[in-house]
Order: structure tokens, then sequence, then C-alpha cells
């Protein structure tokens, strides 16, 4: 915990410079770019890729995290039961299509740029909070379930006063996972001529220019543990005031 | 013989078990009885050094536990706990012959003493050599974690709290069938609870403990006549006391000749369940048997006078 | 409730509107060339009347009996007539349209194509899942599917395909890269376990070893494949420079080398904290009748908890074999090799079957890999099913 206080505004503060002052860097990466060659990516600035690559992934989680939590309620319904051994193979096996493949797969489909991308993430982060929101529904504290209807609420007050709220913090872990995801996989969205901070690893290694790779990967690395660590905490403060 | 000579155990500044003493004779069944926290289980688990002493020492025949390894020591000792503690991978056979296995016995000895031991436990061998423990009613899985505890004849046998999973009904079942089985090999058992009616129905002697002391450590009958403390009367419960006593006494102490009306009792039976009997009914007296074959009578008078003398 | 619904099965009913609305697309793609963007065929329309119909009545009926509720035999029964149908239709479609066109003329499936191909495979599961068959009788099936689509593949029925032809092309670079892609998944698979399980043993026994190995190795799980991949890169060049004899290894800073041990150290944390998970899943009660009964250190390790603790830490391999079959392609990009570099040489070419060439098999590989490992979690674990 102390160590996290420290760390995470130092981290905040490192990355911020690195997305809008890149040049400060400069002296530290010049011993990693071949020599002669240009120490900063300077085609494309980082803070506009950084915002695409964020945007990208926002997109495509809160795409996902709608339709999922969506399907999740449907199938705890009595109604959408049967298909519940469905998806929950359709999940297993889902989550072994690798990410790269996904995004390959989907550019026959939807030619080169930020499209396949967004679909490849949309579709690889429906299923970790599919999995989550269904876990989350389906495990809820029988007595507290069987207070609300005691009290008097019709289905749908349960659902939205009671089985959501209860079911939020182990959803929100589902959603945290399927960022997390995202963000790596954005990255590679590059390699399909998606805006990302990919495009700086990439022209690192199609240069062997090291500083490239490592000014990329440092910035999606940065991004990619605040952003988890941020709902790391969110995700314990709900279950703290929930009692868990 | 076990010898239990000043055992002390200390958890920085609190004392859990103060210098205790005491012997324990072959063949009985001993039982340490207190309330939580009053160093009962602590003082069991130093005699097979699960906890290590802070002073003093065990002997068993003489020998001090000190001067074996603990694992070595405690392959000796039969163990038997609360919620059974059976290996949920492995079948009931397997889980009997865990110890001898440790020992090396041959295989043949050790399915030998399997199927002895869960005849002896009224289970079939046939019918749950083969079974894992989560195919057992509850009261099985107690009686399989006895039997595993009982596996390699062991000189000593401790059990901590070993009903304490089970329903009343089951429990009650579960303490006769240890007596019956205690009696039948000759076992020395040390056990642990903190239900004084288990105590009593039980111990050839009741350890009392309190606050990491041995309070009292006599008979039942003692215990219940004469406690030493106010804590102990306590734990009896004074107005229990007299019916407590009535149940210790078998009912063949007062058995005397006679005519008496209505359902006999067994000769077995204590005094308690004959004055419960004729106050339900309404007799003075009550008819008794032994085998199916009558004894003779069990007047109310007698029991009372019986009651009085104790006090 | 509905005492109609009762006899449809209501995923039969979703699979049933899909499949049929899939036909009304595109079933495969002719192209004058392996670049250009081809044209659709639909279903009816790729060979004459009489080769088509049976593969149509094939599909149809296999989504037809899709929609029983029950047998659960019969709906597989049905899976397997309409993956036959489709199958049938593929083959005759590419030797008709391809007997029409030019040399360089490509045919490929289309989308109609994939999506009945995943509705009936969506069958196939369902219907098994319903069957719930034991994990030996799910390895057999699972060896059946893949004897049968080595047979397929092998007749050479599928060869007129564009994805066949560039595999026609490469046979030998496919078979040195399936080479490199097993070798890169189940080789760092295997350093992970070398490393991973001593030391998830020991974090076991040493909470303090624990706090401070766990944290560290879910932050190296949180870096970006592609940048973990790149900063490989210059640290084992580094290494392969510096060190003595490094070189010799192999160590460098491009190719094999920096690709492995980034998938090894991604794999470390499912390994480790699964050893972990698994060692204490053992209950108290168990363990203190283990200890209580003279079982030394060691003999409580090997035959209490990690008899117990099997299934978590054989789901921990599961999950790096699978991550790291589809981590590999990756790999593809830095010059490690594997079915990625097919990938990204597509992905530059513009070449869509390269693309397939490269993703299909690293699908099927990580999906077998997956059914293969979940056989062998349910296999250890001992207790008899009804008893949990």
């Amino acid at each position: 915990m102390k160590i996290g206080t420290v760390l995470r505004p130092v981290l905040v503060l490192l990355l911020l410079a690195l997305v809008l002052r890149p040049q400060w860097f400069a002296p530290l990466f010049a011993p990693l770019a071949p020599s002669g060659g240009p120490v900063i990516y300077e085609r494309a600035s980082l803070l506009s890729l950084s915002l695409s690559h964020l945007a990208l992934v926002a997109a495509a989680s809160a795409a996902a995290t709608v339709v999922a939590v969506t399907l999740a309620i449907l199938v705890t319904r009595p109604a959408g039961a049967a298909f519940r051994p469905l998806s929950r193979t359709i999940t297993n096996m889902g989550q072994t299509f690798p990410p790269v493949a996904v995004l390959a797969l989907a550019v026959p489909a939807l030619g080169f740029g930020a499209g396949p991308t967004l679909v490849a993430l949309f579709l690889y982060g429906l299923l970790p909070i599919f999995e989550n929101a269904v876990t989350g529904l389906t495990t809820l504290p029988p007595a507290t379930m069987e207070a609300a209807r005691g009290i008097g609420l019709n289905r749908w007050q349960r659902l939205w006063r009671v089985e959501l709220p209860l079911a939020l913090p182990v959803t929100l872990t589902g959603i945290r996972l399927s960022v997390v995801i995202a963000l790596g996989t954005a990255t590679i969205g590059s390699t399909v001529a998606a805006r990302t901070l990919g495009e700086v690893i990439i022209a690192g290694l199609l240069t062997n220019n090291t500083a490239f790779v490592l000014q990329g990967g440092l910035a999606v690395g940065l991004f990619a543990v605040l952003i988890y660590d941020a709902m790391v905490q969110i995700e314990r403060r709900l279950a703290k005031r929930m009692g868990g | 013989m076990i010898e239990i000579d000043s055992i002390t155990k200390t958890y920085g500044p609190t004392k859990a078990v103060d210098a205790v003493s005491m012997t324990v004779e072959t063949g009985t069944i001993t039982v340490i009885v207190g309330t939580s926290g009053s160093g009962k289980t602590t003082l069991l688990r130093m005699i097979n050094r699960l906890e290590e002493p802070t002073s003093g020492e065990v002997r068993i025949n003489g020998e001090s536990t000190l001067s074996v390894k603990p694992h070595i020591l405690r392959r000796r000792i039969g163990y038997a706990i609360q919620g059974h503690g059976l290996f949920p991978h492995h079948t009931v056979a397997r889980n009997i012959g865990a110890v001898p296995q440790l020992l090396n016995w041959p295989k043949d000895k050790i399915s030998a003493r399997v199927d002895q031991l869960l005849e002896l436990f009224s289970m079939d061998p046939a019918e749950f050599r083969d079974r894992y423990p989560a195919e057992l009613s509850g009261g099985q899985q107690q009686r399989v974690g006895v039997a595993r505890a009982l596996a390699s004849r062991p000189d000593l046998l401790l059990m901590d709290e070993p009903f304490g999973a089970l329903d009343p009904i089951i429990r009650t079942r579960a303490q006769e069938d240890l007596r019956h089985i205690q009696q039948r090999l000759g076992s020395t058992i040390m056990l642990v609870t903190h239900d004084m009616e288990e105590a009593i129905r039980l111990g050839d002697r009741v350890a009392v403990m309190d606050g990491g002391k041995l309070v009292q450590y006599a008979s039942p009958a003692e215990i219940i006549a004469r406690p030493a403390t106010d804590f102990v009367a306590d734990m009896v419960g004074d107005v229990e006391r007299p019916l407590r006593l009535l149940s210790l006494i078998p009912l063949s102490d007062i058995v005397e000749e006679g005519p008496a009306e209505g359902a006999p009792l067994s000769a077995d039976a204590s005094l308690r369940e004959a004055l419960s009997a004729c106050l339900w009914s309404g007799r003075s007296a009550v008819p008794i048997e032994r085998d199916g074959t009558p004894l003779g009578r069990v007047t109310f008078e007698a029991i009372r006078a019986r009651a009085e003398m104790q006090a | 409730m509905k005492s109609t619904g009762a006899a449809i099965s209501a995923p039969g009913l979703l699979f049933a509107v899909a499949g049929v609305a899939a036909l009304l697309t595109p079933f495969m793609t002719l192209a004058a060339n392996r670049i250009v963007a081809g044209e659709g065929v639909l279903a009816w329309n790729i060979a004459g009347p009489a080769a088509v119909t049976p593969g149509l009545i094939a599909v149809l009926g296999g989504l037809g009996l899709g929609l029983l509720q029950r047998p659960a035999s019969l709906r597989l029964g049905g899976a397997v007539l309409g993956l036959g149908g489709l199958l049938w239709l593929l083959t005759q479609g590419a030797s008709c349209l391809l007997a029409e066109t030019g040399e360089y003329a490509r045919v490929s499936p289309a989308v109609g194509f994939w999506v009945l191909l995943v509705v009936l495979m969506l069958l196939m599961a369902d219907a098994l899942t319903a069957m719930a068959p034991k994990p030996l009788m799910r390895g057999a099936i699972l060896v059946a599917v893949l004897g049968a689509l080595a047979i397929i593949l092998g007749s050479g029925a599928l060869s007129d395909l564009s994805v066949m032809q560039e595999y026609a092309g490469r046979s030998d670079a496919f078979a040195r890269e399936a080479v490199r892609h097993l070798g890169l998944a189940f080789g760092s698979l295997a350093a992970a376990v070398v490393i991973g399980f001593p030391l998830g043993v020991v974090a076991h026994c040493r909470a303090a070893l624990r706090s401070a190995t766990l944290p560290v190795l879910s932050f190296l799980q949180t870096i970006p494949s592609l940048a973990m991949f790149g900063l490989m890169i210059p640290i084992l060049g580094w290494v392969g420079a510096t060190v003595p004899g490094a070189r010799a290894l192999g160590i460098a800073g491009i190719g094999f080398a920096p690709a492995f041990t980034a998938l090894v150290l991604y794999s470390l944390l499912p390994v480790v904290g699964n050893t972990v998970a698994g060692l204490a899943a053992a209950p108290p009660a168990a363990l203190e009748a283990a200890r209580g009964m003279g079982m030394t250190p060691g003999q409580r390790l090997l035959r209490v908890e990690l008899p117990l603790g099997l299934p978590i830490i054989l789901t921990g391999l599961r999950i790096v074999l699978v991550q790291n079959i589809g981590l590999a392609v990756i790999a593809g990009l830095i010059g490690g090799g594997g079915f990625g570099t097919f990938v990204f040489q597509g992905l530059n070419q513009t070449a869509t079957d390269l693309i397939l060439l490269g993703a299909l098999p690293t699908v099927v590989l990580a999906l077998t890999a997956a059914i293969v490992m979940d056989i062998l979690v349910d296999l250890t674990r001992r207790l008899p099913e009804d008893a949990t």
C-alpha cells in the first residue's frame, strides 16, 4: 500500500511527461537509437497516438460491456436459461481464440484501419465481461434475493436495485481484464494500420530503432499498469462498501 | 501410562498452559474439559508435539516424548479431530491405512487391518472400502476418522472435539460406540471437549482446565459431588448436579427383588433414566431386566436414597 | 411453461435462423488473382443443381435436426450431417468455379460459409454439452474430429481452395513454422514450469516470498505483448553481445530468443499463482490430520497438498498453453518465426488467404490445447463427480 501511494503519482507524472514532452527523454533514449537515426518518434505526436489508442479501447470496451451485460442478464432470466450451457461453451472456447488471430481474421472482412481493430477488441472483450457478469448474477446471496422478493420488489426492481448492484464488483473485474487485453491487442492493431501507440513500436522494430520500441512500449505499459491499478482501486472501494 | 510433568506453553506474555501435571493410566479414557481459551487443546497438542512445550515434558511409558523426532512420535499416537480431517482424494481404505503406510507395513497387513477396523465400526468393508469421504454421511466420516487414528494400534489416542461436528442424536451414538470400542481394545484415550455432559458420560477421569491451569482432575462422580472451584461447579451446573450424578450410576447397583408394572429398563441404564421413567409414567417402581430376563425392580425411594447418600 | 415450445430447442431455433440467413449471403468468392477482391457467389450458384442440391439438403437437414429439444445424439448427428453438406458444397464449388476461369483465379470460402461453419460447430458443441461425455470419451471425440480434418485436408478435396494453394506453395515453410510455433508455445511452457513450479512451492511455504513475487508477476502480465516482445529485443541483444558464450547459445536481439523469453515471462504468473492457489486448496482439517499422524512436510506436500492442488495447477498450465499459442503469433513480427510469419506477411501483402494460412492453424491448435488440458484437469479431479 505504502509503495503504491508513492509510486502511483510518480508513474502518472512519468507517463504525462513521456506523452506530452517526449523531447525531454531524448538524452535517455539516444544511446539506443541507431547512430545518426532519429531518437524521438516524430511522424505523429505521442499524444495524438495515445488519445486514438485510448479512444479505440474505450469505444470497444464500452460497447462490449453493454452487449455482454445485456446478454448476461438475458441468459440468467428463466426464459434465457436454455442458452446458458451454450453461452458457457462459447465463452470457454472463444477465449482460446488468440487476440491476434481475431484481429487478423477481421481484416479480410473489414479491410485495414481502425475498423477491424475495433471489431476484434469488441468481440474479444465480450467474453471476460460476459463470463464475470453471469458469475455475478448467478452467485447472489440467496437470503438477499429471498428478502428482495419478500419486501415486494418486482422482477425489474430486483434486477435494477439488487441483482445488478450486487453483481457489479465481479462484473468490474471482467471489464478490467477486458480493458487490459484490449490495451495490448490495440497495440497490434497498428499492424493493420490502426492509429495506436503500437505504431511507434512497429516503426522501431522495422528500422531496428530500440529507442522507438522503448518509447512506445513504455507509454503503453504505463497506460496498462495505471488503468489496471485504477480499476483495482475502484473494485476495492465497491467491495468494501458492500462489506465484501 | 502417560505422565505429564509440569508442562507449560507461553505465547509472548500469556501462558496458554500453565505448569500442568497429570498422570493417565493405560486403558482409560481421560477427558479434558474447559471453555474456549482454557488451554485444553494446546495441552492435547503438546502431547504429540504439534505444539512444542515451552517447558516441562511428557513421558509415555516412561520414555520422554522429546527423545524422538516429532513426526516419528506422532506415528505412534493416534489423532482424531473435529470435522474428521479425512483426505478427500483418498478412498476410505487409503485413509484408514495412512499411518500403517507411513510405518511401511506390508500391503496385505494394511488391508487386513482396514477391514478389521471397518467391521469394528459396523461398516461393511466390501461396501465402504473404496468409497471417497464425500460419499459418506457425517457419522460415517467421523467413524472413519477415528478408525484411521486407531489403525496402527497406537499407544495413545488423542481426540480433539471429535464429535463437535455431529448433530445431537448421531453424537450420542458415536459416544457410545467409542466407549464400546475403547473397552474392547483397551485403548488409552485423551479427549478434549467443551461439553461437560460429554466429559461425564465418557471419562474415567475428567480434567477441568481454566485459564491455562488444571483446576481439578478427578473421577466424574468426584467432579460432580465435590467441584474444586466455582468454575468447575459452574461447568457442572448446580441445578443439574443430582441428575448428572444419577446418570453415572447403573441400575444394577440398586436393583432389588420385587414386582413392578410397566415397560422394563435394561440393567445397564442409569438411575437418571429410571427416575425419568418413574416421573413420566407416574410409577413408584420400574422393572429391570438384563438381555430379556427379569432381574427385579428399582424403586423411586431407592433412587432418592442413593442421591442423598452421594450428596 | 410453454407446452408447444417444449419440443423445440431455443438455441436450435437461433442456429436455424442464423444458418438460413447465412445461406442468403455469398457462400464463396471468386477472384481473378490472389490480391484483388473477388466477387461473392451464392450457395446455389457455385455449381450445377445436381451438385449443389445434396449439399443444401444436408445443411438444411442438419439445421432442422438441431431444432429438436432431444435426443442430443440426434442433434449431434444433425451437426455432423450439416458439416458434411458444407464440405460437399465447398469441394463442388471450388472445382466448378475454377473450371470456368483463368489460370490465376482463386476461390475461397466467403462469409456465408464461415457463418454456417460456426453455427454448425456451435450446434455440435451444444449437443455435446447436453450429452456430458466423460473425459476419455471427450478425448476420443477430439481425436475423431482431428482425424476427420486430417483426412479431408490430406485427401486433396480442398486443394482447389485459395488457402490450400497458398499452402501448396509453402508446404516446407509451413512445416518449419509449425515446428517453430509449437517450439515457442511448448518450450516456453516447459521453461515456465521449470522456473515457476519450484518458485510456487517455495512461495507456498514462505509468505514473505509470496507477497513479493505475485505482484511483480501480475505487473509483468499487464505489459502489452507487443511492447514486451519489443523490449526483449534490446535486452537480449545486449546479453548476446556482452555475456560470453551467450551468442553461441543462439541468444540474440532478434529471432527466437526474445520471443521465447517474452512468452516465459508471461507464463510465470499463471504457473506460480496457480501453484500457490492449488497448494493452499487442501482443507485445513486434512492438513492438521496429516501433521498429527506424523507426516513430514515433504510427505504432506507430495501426498496431500500436491494431489489435491493438481487440478488448479493444471488449470494454470492450460491458461499458459492457450495464451502462449496465441501470443506466439506476435513472434512473427520480430522474426521469431511461427504461424505469425504468415499472418504478418499476409497483412503486408494484403493477401487474405495467407493470413488465413497463419491464423486458422493457430486457432485449431489453441482449441485443441484447451480441450486436451480440460480433459487432463478433469482426470485429475479424482473425486467422483456426484460427490462434489
